[in-house]
C-alpha cells in the first residue's frame, strides 16, 4: 500500500476518534454542539508545545492535550449545561470561537494566526490505529454500560431521568468532559500528523464537520458515526482535486440527510451481527410478501 | 470627550445593523422555536445581488437594493421551502431544523466560493462615506448615520407591520403557539412563508451595509455568530430583545476597539455571551417556557 | 403506625394562579391511597411538590418525619420515592429492558473506570440489573417484549412499563399519576389487580392519583379528594362519596 493510501487511513483513524467524543456527547446525551474544534485545536497545540519546546515525548504530550482539553471542557461545562436547547447550542458556537480567538491572539504562546510549525512527525499509522483501538473499545464498553444507560435517559427525557435518580446536569458534564477528551487527543494527532496547526483549522467549519459526520452516521449509533466518519472522509479525500467543493458536499449531506433520512445511515442501532441479520430477514419477508401478492 | 461620542455612534451604527440580522433570526426563533443558522446566507445573498445589480447591470443605488431586498427575501422563503418544511411536517424535533439549517448555511457560502469566487470585493461607492461634523460635538461618516437611520426606518416599519397588519397580528398569534393560530384560521405555511420573507428582507438590509463596511465576500456571513449572540443576550424569541441586545454589543465592541484593543474587540462578543448565559441564561427579555410535568 | 408521608398547610403559587391552597394530608407507612378531584384540581402539582419539580412556597412536606421541602428531584429516588407520570415518561426509542434498567441499576452503582474497561464488578453487577429488571418485567407480563422498543408498545402496556421501571428503584413510596387513564373497563381491572398486589408484595406506601371513580373506590380504603388546589374532603370511599362537598365538585350544584 502506497503512502497515499496510508496517509488517508491515518487521517481517517484521527477522523474517527474526535467523532468518537462528539458521538458521545451529541448523539448519546443528545447536546447538540458547534465548537468542538476548539477541544481538537488546544489538544494540537499542548501537544505541539510541549513536544516542540520542551522535548516532551509525544504519548504523554497526546495524553497531555486530551486532559488540557478535557479540563477545559469539564470547566466550561460547568455554567453553561444548565442551558437547554439552541441556547446551549449558540454558547458552543460561541465558545468554540472564543479558544480559537484566544489562540490567534496569544501570539506569545501560540505563535498567532500564522500557525506552529516543525511538529515532529509522530502520528504514524500504527500510533493512530493504536489510540483508535483502545479509545474507541473504551467508548463502545462506555455506552453499552450504565453510563450509557444514563447519558441516554439524559438525552431522551431529563424528567423522567432526574425522577430516576439521575442528576442529569453531571451526567451532561461528564459526557463533555469526556467528548473533550476524544477531541484533544484528536487533535493532538492531527498536530503530529500535519506537522503544523494553525487556528483556523479548528474553526467553526471543523465544528460543523465533525457533528455532520455524527448525524450522517446516527444520532445514537457509535458503530454508525465510524461508519459516517469513514464513508465522508474518503469522500472527500478522494475528491482532494475538485477540494473546493468539500464543504459543499459537507453541507449538502447535513441538508440532505436531515430532510430525507434523518435517522442516519444506523440511526440508533449499532452494527452488530444481530443487526445484519435483521436487515436480511427484513429482505426476504419482503421479498416473501411480494411473492405472496402476485 | 469627542474620540467616546465617535465610537458611540459607531456602536450604535453597527449595533443597529446587528439588530436588523438579530430581529429576522428572533422573529424565525418566536414563530418556529429553532435557531436558523442559515440567516446569514440570506446577508450574503442580499450584498451579491445589490453588487451585481450596481456593478454588472448598472442600476442605482436604489433599485439595486430593491432587487437585494426581494432577492434576500424569496432566497429565505426558498431555502425554507426546501429544507425546513420538509422536516417540520414530519417531526417537531427542532434539531433536525437546526442541523439542516447549519448545513444550508454551508450550502449557501459555499455556493457563492465556487461560482464567484472567495475574493474580497468592494461595493462601488454609491453610498455616501464621507465625514460628517455633529452638531460640532463630534466627527462620525455619514455611512454610520445613514446605516443608523435606515436600520431605524426598516425597524420601526417592521414594528408597524407586526402591529398594524392582519399579518402582522397573525405573527404574534403565532409566536405564542403556532398551532393554536393554525387552529384560529391561520394559513400556517403562508404564514411562515412571510415571516421568512421579512426575517430575510432584514438581513438583506444588514448584508448592504455590511458589504460596504466589511467588503463583499462569501464568509461574510459568519457575522451573524454575532448577531445570535445579540439575540440571546436579549432573550430567544423576543424583537426588543433582538435590538437591545445588538445595540449593546454594538456599542461593546466599538468601545473595546477604540479604548482597549481591535484585538479584543471580537473576544468581548463573547464574554458578553458567557456572562450573560451565567448570569441570566433567558437574556434580557427573554421568556423561560417550563415544561409541564 | 408512624407517618410516611405528610403535608402540613402547603402552598404553592404560579404568579397569580394558586394552584394548591393550605393542603394538609397524612399518609400512613403501608396504606393504599388515593387522591381524586376534577381537572386542574392541583394533584398532579402535589406529586410535584413531593417530588421537587416544584418548590412550596408555603408550608412543610415531611417524608418520614424529615423536612423535604429542599429536595432536588434526583435526590428523592434515594429517599424511597418513585413516581409515574400522567403524561408517559418512557424513553420510547429504547427497549423495555433498558428502561427498567436504567431504573434498576441504581442499586448495582460500579464505577466509571469499570465501565470503560469492563473489568471488576462489571460483569455481575450488569447481571444482577438485568435479572432483576426481567423478573420485574414478567410481575408485569411484559417479559416476552423485552427487546421491543418502548414506544411501540400498546398503551396499556406502556402504562405498565412505567410502573415496572418505578418499581425497580426499590421505593417505599410509591406515587401513581393516574395510571389507568385512557384505559377501558377490563384493563382497570387488571389494572386494580397488580396495584394491589404490588402493594402487598412489595411492601409499599402506594399514593395513587386517578379518575377512575369506581377503581379508587374499591382499591383505596383512604381517600383525599381536592378541588381548586384544596381539600375538600378526606375519609374512606363511603364518607367520600357521600360528601356533598365531592358531590358539588363533580357534578356541580342542584339548581
Amino acid at each position: 500500500m502506497d503512502g497515499y493510501v496510508l496517509g488517508i487511513i491515518n487521517l481517517l483513524a484521527i477522523n474517527c476518534i474526535a467523532a468518537l467524543g462528539v458521538s458521545l456527547f451529541t448523539g448519546f446525551t443528545g447536546v447538540f454542539t458547534l465548537g468542538h474544534a476548539g477541544y481538537m485545536a488546544i489538544g494540537a497545540y499542548t501537544a505541539a508545545i510541549l513536544t516542540v519546546e520542551h522535548g516532551v515525548h509525544f504519548i504523554p504530550a497526546i495524553i497531555a492535550g486530551g486532559l488540557l482539553a478535557m479540563i477545559l471542557a469539564y470547566l466550561i461545562g460547568l455554567p453553561t449545561l444548565k442551558l437547554v436547547g439552541d441556547y446551549y447550542t449558540i454558547a458552543s458556537l460561541g465558545l468554540g470561537e472564543a479558544i480559537r480567538l484566544v489562540i490567534e491572539n496569544w501570539q506569545s504562546l501560540t505563535r498567532g494566526a500564522r500557525g506552529y510549525p516543525g511538529i515532529d512527525n509522530y502520528t504514524t499509522l500504527p500510533v493512530s490505529l493504536g489510540f483508535l483501538l483502545v479509545m474507541g473499545i473504551g467508548m463502545f464498553f462506555l455506552v453499552n454500560s450504565s453510563y450509557g444507560r444514563a447519558f441516554k435517559a439524559c438525552r431522551d427525557d431529563y424528567v423522567a431521568a432526574s425522577l430516576l435518580g439521575f442528576n442529569t446536569a453531571r451526567y451532561r458534564v461528564l459526557s463533555l468532559a469526556i467528548s473533550g477528551f476524544y477531541c484533544g487527543v484528536s487533535g493532538a494527532l492531527l498536530a503530529g500528523f500535519m506537522s503544523f496547526v494553525q487556528p483556523v483549522m479548528f474553526d467553526m467549519a471543523k465544528s460543523t464537520e465533525l457533528v455532520s459526520v455524527v448525524v450522517f452516521g446516527g444520532l445514537g449509533s457509535m458503530s454508525g458515526c465510524l461508519i459516517g466518519t469513514t464513508i465522508l472522509t474518503l469522500i472527500t479525500e478522494l475528491f482532494r482535486p475538485i477540494s473546493q467543493y468539500r464543504m459543499l458536499i459537507y453541507g449538502l449531506v447535513l441538508v440532505l440527510v436531515m430532510v430525507l433520512r434523518p435517522e442516519g445511515i444506523m440511526g440508533t442501532n449499532e452494527l452488530s451481527l444481530r443487526y445484519i441479520k435483521s436487515i436480511f430477514r427484513r429482505r426476504k419477508k419482503m421479498s416473501a410478501t411480494e411473492e405472496g401478492a402476485r | 470627550m469627542d474620540t467616546i461620542i465617535q465610537q458611540i455612534i459607531n456602536g450604535l451604527s453597527l449595533g443597529s445593523v446587528y439588530a436588523l440580522i438579530a430581529v429576522g433570526y428572533s422573529l424565525v426563533y418566536s414563530i418556529l422555536l429553532f435557531s436558523n443558522f442559515a440567516h446569514g446566507g440570506f446577508l450574503v445573498i442580499g450584498g451579491y445581488i445589490c453588487y451585481f445589480a450596481l456593478r454588472s447591470a448598472g442600476m442605482n443605488i436604489w433599485l439595486a437594493s430593491l432587487a437585494a431586498l426581494v432577492g434576500a427575501g424569496f432566497s429565505a422563503v426558498i431555502v425554507e421551502r426546501l429544507a425546513y418544511k420538509p422536516i417540520r411536517e414530519r417531526t417537531p424535533i427542532t434539531l433536525y431544523m437546526l442541523i439542516a439549517s447549519m448545513g444550508m448555511s454551508i450550502v449557501i457560502e459555499n455556493i457563492f466560493v465556487v461560482t464567484v469566487g472567495g475574493r474580497f470585493r468592494a461595493l462601488p461607492p454609491v453610498i455616501p462615506m464621507q465625514p460628517v461634523n455633529l452638531f460640532g460635538l463630534a466627527t462620525t461618516s455619514a455611512f454610520d448615520i445613514l446605516s443608523l437611520v435606515t436600520a431605524m426606518v426598516f425597524l420601526v416599519g417592521l414594528q408597524l407591520f407586526l402591529v398594524k397588519t392582519k399579518w402582522g397580528l397573525a405573527i404574534r398569534a403565532a409566536s405564542y403557539n403556532l398551532r393554536t393560530a393554525g387552529l384560529m384560521g391561520v394559513n400556517v405555511n403562508r404564514l411562515i412563508g412571510i415571516v421568512f420573507f421579512v426575517a430575510g428582507l432584514l438581513a438583506g438590509v444588514g448584508g448592504i451595509f455590511l458589504s460596504v463596511r466589511y467588503t463583499l465576500y462569501p464568509q461574510l456571513g459568519m457575522i451573524t455568530t454575532k448577531a445570535f449572540v445579540a439575540a440571546v443576550i436579549g432573550g430567544l424569541g423576543s424583537l426588543p430583545g433582538a435590538v437591545v441586545g445588538s445595540l449593546i454589543l454594538g456599542l461593546s465592541e466599538m468601545l473595546t476597539a477604540g479604548f482597549i484593543s481591535s484585538q479584543f474587540r471580537d473576544l468581548v462578543v463573547f464574554m458578553l455571551l458567557i456572562i450573560t448565559l451565567i448570569v441570566r441564561p433567558t437574556g434580557l427579555f427573554g421568556k423561560s417556557v417550563g415544561e409541564k410535568v | 403506625m408512624a407517618a410516611i408521608l405528610e403535608l402540613k398547610d402547603v402552598n404553592k403559587a404560579f404568579g397569580g394562579v394558586q394552584a394548591v391552597k393550605d393542603m394538609s394530608f397524612k399518609i400512613e407507612t403501608g396504606e393504599l391511597a388515593g387522591l381524586i378531584g376534577p381537572n386542574g384540581a392541583g394533584k398532579t402539582t402535589i406529586f410535584n411538590l413531593i417530588t421537587g419539580v416544584y418548590n412550596v412556597t408555603s408550608g412543610d412536606m415531611e417524608y418520614k418525619g424529615r423536612n423535604i421541602n429542599k429536595l432536588k428531584t434526583y435526590q428523592v429516588v434515594s429517599l424511597g420515592i418513585a413516581r409515574t407520570f400522567q403524561n408517559l415518561r418512557l424513553f420510547a426509542a429504547s427497549s423495555v429492558l433498558d428502561n427498567v434498567m436504567t431504573a434498576a441499576q441504581q442499586h448495582y452503582k460500579y464505577s466509571f473506570f469499570e465501565a470503560i474497561s469492563h473489568f471488576g464488578r462489571w460483569k455481575k453487577l450488569e447481571r444482577l440489573t438485568r435479572g432483576e429488571s426481567m423478573d420485574l418485567l414478567e410481575r408485569v407480563g411484559l417479559a416476552d417484549r423485552a427487546e421491543q422498543a418502548a414506544g411501540t408498545l400498546p398503551y396499556g402496556l406502556q402504562r405498565r412499563l412505567e410502573i415496572a421501571r418505578a418499581l425497580s428503584l426499590k421505593p417505599e413510596l410509591l406515587l401513581l399519576d393516574e395510571p389507568a387513564a385512557g384505559m377501558n373497563a377490563d384493563e382497570v381491572d387488571q389494572l386494580n389487580e397488580l396495584i394491589t398486589s404490588i402493594h402487598r408484595d412489595f411492601n409499599l406506601t402506594i399514593l395513587l392519583i386517578e379518575h377512575h371513580m369506581d377503581m379508587v373506590m374499591e382499591i383505596c380504603p383512604h381517600i383525599v379528594c381536592m378541588n381548586f388546589g384544596a381539600k375538600i374532603a378526606e375519609g374512606s370511599p363511603d364518607e367520600i362519596q357521600n360528601h356533598p362537598e365531592v358531590l358539588k365538585a363533580y357534578l356541580g350544584e342542584e339548581e
